[in-house]
């Protein structure tokens, strides 16, 4: 055995006092890195195992608008086994309450099934039956509905419920379908028929929007790109989309990775701040053991072997940190994991995954050692006599240039790790550039703050408070104790702010802005024939404000400048890349909608007949690179129209009026089937009326109350804040522990010092005051750095993420500096009790 | 005659090790008279340095009660403790306990600050200046040498002019020179302000620069010699 590993063991019998801060710091930053890698890879592993239940199939073909014509079917029918049609669409259920006794009317999400649904998993029901069997009904075609809509009508099972104008009977609740994931985001509650039953409903006419898709049973081993490349090719320009059963929920594949790419960062913050903490413990073991270092280099041991006798000691308890977070992290997700797999929206299969494991013991790892050598380094460079000089106070030496380089080293690794282990890159980068910059300003206002309190300890501000010059010399004295604390609460802090501001503009996006300008209803699907009397009826409701109506079709653009879509939106600005995804809503006009703002180019005359033109939203247009003159494609009902853009204009999404993204001049739309969307202004006590008067006359329109959308979207996204919140938490946590760490590594220092202050005649209440008065002004000081880094990290979320105006606000940051405050504060004096209830003979003989 | 500086009567002190209670001191009647030197002298362990922490209160005795101008210390919690000795007691011991963070003059103004004195630092330079440490008002204690150090710490016990002050082995972190300036320095200022001095040594021949000798063995006082025939028991 080498003789500085027997030296490091010998080291060690003293057990691991002064390490059980190193130990809490490295095993929660690792436990969070871990929890949130194992979480992460079993949605990835849930959704990738139940792709075709997810999906409804090996593969789909959707088409917007319309069904497969019988030769399209036939031609897929003649290629494979097993296919399933279904259309999805939204309505309103329409039914007589149970509770008021009137007739109630609910936003839903229509799917339409036939007999071969689903190709893959169960439907469930309650009371539990065949799908078969609820959707044949009895005296009238049956329906099955989803609980929270049963509820909000007030329904009993056998009711009679309306849809379009066509009546069916409820015959069970809706508990489980397969394939809802793959769904998407939809406004309404679930409600499966037959597809066959809508006939006569007058929901599926032209120019009524739904979708439908072919979902097809394959082999195991079938070709799925040779199948894709060849139906796609074959009929793209008829509007077909594929997905297949190895990413059967792209949107939902893509938002928990981005999601779990914040929470690995936000997870990185916690092993930053347990990093501060983790070489704070360094430095306060290698202060305790500054006179056995001296010792062992007056007796001859070299530097490097010093260095290589606590490198040894801190690697063992690093293993041994290391090992714990990541039996946390792992182990808690598999364990109670599985008890919340139901209940989540997204399919998961909770285990111990390795991946996870081995980055989080990667970072933890590198995390340590960075943080280790600089103190370590240090112990190298310093003789044994300064060493013994330490004591008193520390040196300012700088580690040797070959352990600045491995430190450095070292830190590329880490980042390396940080931007290929998150799966994003950039945002990986833009974070750890913001988490080295608080970092590197705490580290500077710790050390201003050190400055300003020695030259205020010397100025005429403390004369005659003995408590205030205490408190500054300590801040401001040799060996002060500002900087240790600021760095670890300050990251914690920022991280805390960051979130806490987001979250704020996040929610004041969709609460605060949006009502006072939003409509209290969209009608969509009105027909040309109904459009007349739907404005005279809506007219007609006291209440109703404004009314504004505008012609809708859907449409896929398909070319820019002749360029096809699929070859441009590699191109383009990745903000900009959603336009060319999927399908949009497409108007014409004659005239620019009112309160419209070209900012660039012409409206078409009013009388205009030549060449298609076309208007277009002018910020999505710049991020396109598009300008005046340029052809834009658009495929509506499987034919392309080419028109010229006349002129862009404003669109502010968040208004949520009637908004869209293109605007064609009439003739080009001559003829294309289309509906109407209509939003009405209305006050609250008018809503109800107005739905039971539109409802009833237009049974095939379909009701979207903005206030239930509104709460929709809320939900969704206070979900989101709410897993930012627990990342922050973890960050938090990290950051008391390493401020307890800290306080702690003080208390020697602290009871000395209250113990010469109680023999020169200083009593309890003063001394507490001045170990308070410093604990606060680090806290603050740290708030202070954290507001204004964190503040400008949720700007530059909402501003480039979210595109949206960032708002500072003030309370949440205040909230900040004054939790920061209040935690140093807590932490100083928990730890100053020991010190102030101990007799200064004991503390000042123990120091004879 | 005025009431004495200091009157103990059967003071006991049990520390407690892990063996089990350690009986440190095992009954001390003592009585000082004001403006009297005293040097505590007795084998490493035999309580000297407990005696003088009982003294400054900064020690509580198991049993017996301690006394100073009058005052029971015995009865006075640790706050009031700590006024009693900022009025009253300057206190120097052999390893300094400067405090670190603050500088020299810092150290010497502190018990001024802390008794309201408005002119602190003017009265700490002086006291410093006394000590022939001008110049060195502004290094922290790190950054001075064991004598200087000590000179900081006597003009610290000294600037607010106390009644008592308790030496604990001044000298004995120091070499002999040096020693001697600041043996000398501390029978200066007992005699300038007319001070009570009870100071513990090891050293014989500092023990006999006092008026009186006490002799503490196995816990217990015994009185070794009274040059000025003042009382003792």
């Amino acid at each position: 055995m080498s003789l500085a590993f027997r030296f490091a063991l010998r080291e060690m019998r003293g057990g691991l006092r002064g390490f059980r801060v190193f130990l809490a710091c490295l095993a929660l930053g690792v436990a969070a890195v871990a929890a949130v890698g194992s979480v992460k890879t079993a949605i990835a592993t849930g959704l990738s195992d139940q792709g075709r239940a997810i999906l409804g199939g090996d593969a789909e073909l959707r088409l917007t608008y319309r069904r497969a014509t019988a030769e399209e079917r036939a031609e897929v029918d003649a290629l494979v086994g097993d296919v399933s049609e279904i259309v999805d669409f939204r309505s309103m259920a329409v039914a007589t309450s149970r509770i008021s006794g009137e007739v109630e009317r609910g936003l839903t999400q229509v799917k339409g099934v036939d007999a071969n649904y689903p190709l893959y998993g169960e439907v469930a029901l309650d009371p539990p039956m065949p799908l078969a069997e609820a959707l044949a009904g009895g005296d009238l075609p049956g329906l099955v509905m989803e609980r929270v809509l049963i509820d909000r009508i007030g329904l009993e099972i056998g009711d009679e419920v309306r849809l379009g104008t066509g009546q069916f009977r409820l015959m069970a609740t809706l508990v489980a379908e397969p394939d809802s994931v793959s769904a998407g985001f939809g406004l309404g509650p679930r409600i499966i028929v037959a597809t066959e039953a809508l006939d006569g409903s007058g929901l599926l006419g032209e120019g009524s929007f739904y979708e439908s898709a072919l979902r097809i049973r394959l082999d195991a081993d079938a070709d799925l790109d040779g199948l894709k490349e060849r139906f796609v090719d074959d009929t793209e320009a008829a509007g077909w989309r594929w997905r297949d059963r190895r990413n059967g929920a792209p949107g939902v594949q893509r938002f928990v990775d981005r999601m779990a790419a914040f929470l690995v960062l936000v997870g990185l913050a916690a092993l930053a701040v347990g990093g501060v903490g983790v070489s704070s413990a360094v430095r306060s073991y290698l202060a305790e053991k500054t006179e056995t270092i001296a010792t062992l280099k007056t007796i001859g041991a070299p530097g490097n072997g010093v260095f290589a006798i606590y490198l040894i000691q801190i690697g063992v308890l690093t293993l041994l940190g290391v090992a714990i977070g990541l039996l946390i992290g792992s182990g808690l997700p598999a364990l109670i994991g599985p008890a919340f797999e139901d209940v989540l929206p997204v399919p998961a299969l909770f285990s111990i995954y390795a991946t996870p494991m081995v980055e989080a013991a990667v970072y933890g790892t590198l995390t340590a050692l960075l943080f280790t050598l600089w103190p370590l380094a240090r112990t190298r460079q310093v003789r044994a006599a300064a060493l013994f000089r330490d004591i008193a106070a520390p040196s300012r030496a700088l580690p040797a240039k070959r352990d600045m380089a491995f430190m450095a080293i070292v830190l590329v690794a880490l980042v390396a790790a940080a931007l290929v282990f998150s799966g994003a890159p950039v945002l990986a980068a833009w974070f750890l550039a913001g988490v080295a910059g608080a970092l590197a300003t705490l580290w500077l206002v710790s050390k201003g703050v050190g400055l300003v309190a020695a030259r205020l300890a010397r100025s005429s501000l403390p004369r005659g408070r003995p408590g205030l010059r205490l408190a500054l010399a300590s801040l401001g004295g040799p060996g002060g104790e500002a900087t240790g604390a600021a760095l670890s609460l300050g990251l914690g802090l920022t991280v805390l702010a960051a979130i806490g501001q987001v979250d704020y503009n996040m929610r004041s996006v969709i609460s605060d802005q949006l009502p006072q300008e939003a409509p209290a209803f969209f009608f969509v699907d009105i027909q040309n024939d109904q459009l007349d009397p739907f404005l005279n009826d809506a007219k007609a409701v006291n209440g109703v404000a404004e009314i504004a109506t505008a012609p809708m079709l859907r449409g896929v653009i398909s070319a820019l400048n002749g360029v096809p879509a699929a070859v441009a939106r590699e191109q383009v600005d990745p903000a900009a890349r959603w336009v060319l995804n999927g399908d949009r809503g497409v108007s014409y006009a004659s005239a620019p909608p009112p309160g419209a703002v070209l900012t660039a180019g012409d409206w078409w005359a009013a009388d205009y007949d030549g060449p298609p033109l076309v208007s277009f939203s002018a910020e999505e247009g710049a991020e396109l690179g598009l300008k005046i003159g340029d052809t834009i494609s658009v495929n509506i009902l499987g034919r392309d129209i080419t028109a010229t853009i006349a002129n862009f204009r404003e669109i502010d999404w968040r208004g949520m009026g009637i908004n869209f993204l293109l605007i064609l001049d009439p003739g080009a739309m001559a003829g294309a089937p289309h509906t109407h969307i209509a939003t009405v202004h209305a006050a609250a006590t008018s809503e109800a009326p107005l739905l039971r008067e539109v409802g009833g006359a237009f049974p095939n329109v379909t009701a979207i109350r903005v206030r239930d959308a509104i709460d929709r979207v809320s939900s969704g996204l206070s979900d989101l804040a709410a897993a930012s919140r627990w990342g922050a938490g973890a960050v938090l946590i990290t950051g008391l522990v390493v401020l307890i760490g800290s306080a702690a590594a003080g208390q020697r220092g602290r009871s000395y010092e209250s113990a010469i202050l109680k023999t020169l005649g200083a009593s309890r209440g003063r001394i507490l005051g001045s170990f308070a008065l410093r604990a606060g002004l680090v806290g603050a000081a740290a708030g202070l750095v954290a507001i204004g880094f964190g503040s400008a990290a949720a700007w530059a979320v909402i501003t480039f993420v979210m595109d949206s105006p960032f708002q500072f606000h003030l309370p949440t940051a205040l909230m900040v500096v004054l939790g920061g405050a209040a935690a140093s504060l807590l932490a100083g004096l928990i730890f100053a009790w020991g010190p102030l209830a101990t007799r200064p003979a004991q503390v000042l003989r123990a120091r004879e | 005659m005025s009431q004495p500086a200091f009157a103990l009567k059967d003071v006991r002190l049990s520390l407690n090790a892990k063996s089990g209670p350690v009986d440190i001191l095992k009954g001390i009647d003592l009585t000082v008279d004001p403006g009297a030197s005293v040097g505590i002298v007795g084998p490493s362990g035999s309580g000297k340095s407990s005696l003088l922490m009982i003294m400054g209160g900064l020690e509580r005795a198991t049993a017996g009660e301690v006394r100073a101008l009058d005052a029971n210390l015995t009865a006075m919690d640790e706050d009031a403790l700590a006024r009693f000795r900022r009025d009253n007691m300057g206190i120097v011991f052999q390893s300094f306990h400067l405090i670190p963070t603050m500088t020299a003059i810092e150290n010497v103004a502190a018990p001024l600050e802390l008794a309201g004195a408005n002119d602190a630092f003017e009265r700490a330079a002086e006291e410093l200046a006394m000590m022939g440490l001008a110049g060195r008002e502004q290094h922290y204690p790190a950054q001075l040498s064991g004598g200087e150090q000590q000179r900081v710490a006597l003009a610290r016990a000294a600037a607010p002019r106390p009644k008592i002050l308790l030496a604990d082995e001044p000298t004995g972190n120091l070499d002999s020179a040096t020693g001697a300036v600041i043996v000398d320095a501390l029978f200066e200022l007992q005699q300038r302000h007319g001070a009570t001095l009870i100071m513990v040594t090891h050293a014989p021949a500092l023990a006999d620069m006092c008026q009186r000798t006490i002799r503490i063995e196995d816990g217990r006082a015994v009185e070794a010699s009274a040059k000025t025939g003042l009382a003792a028991e």
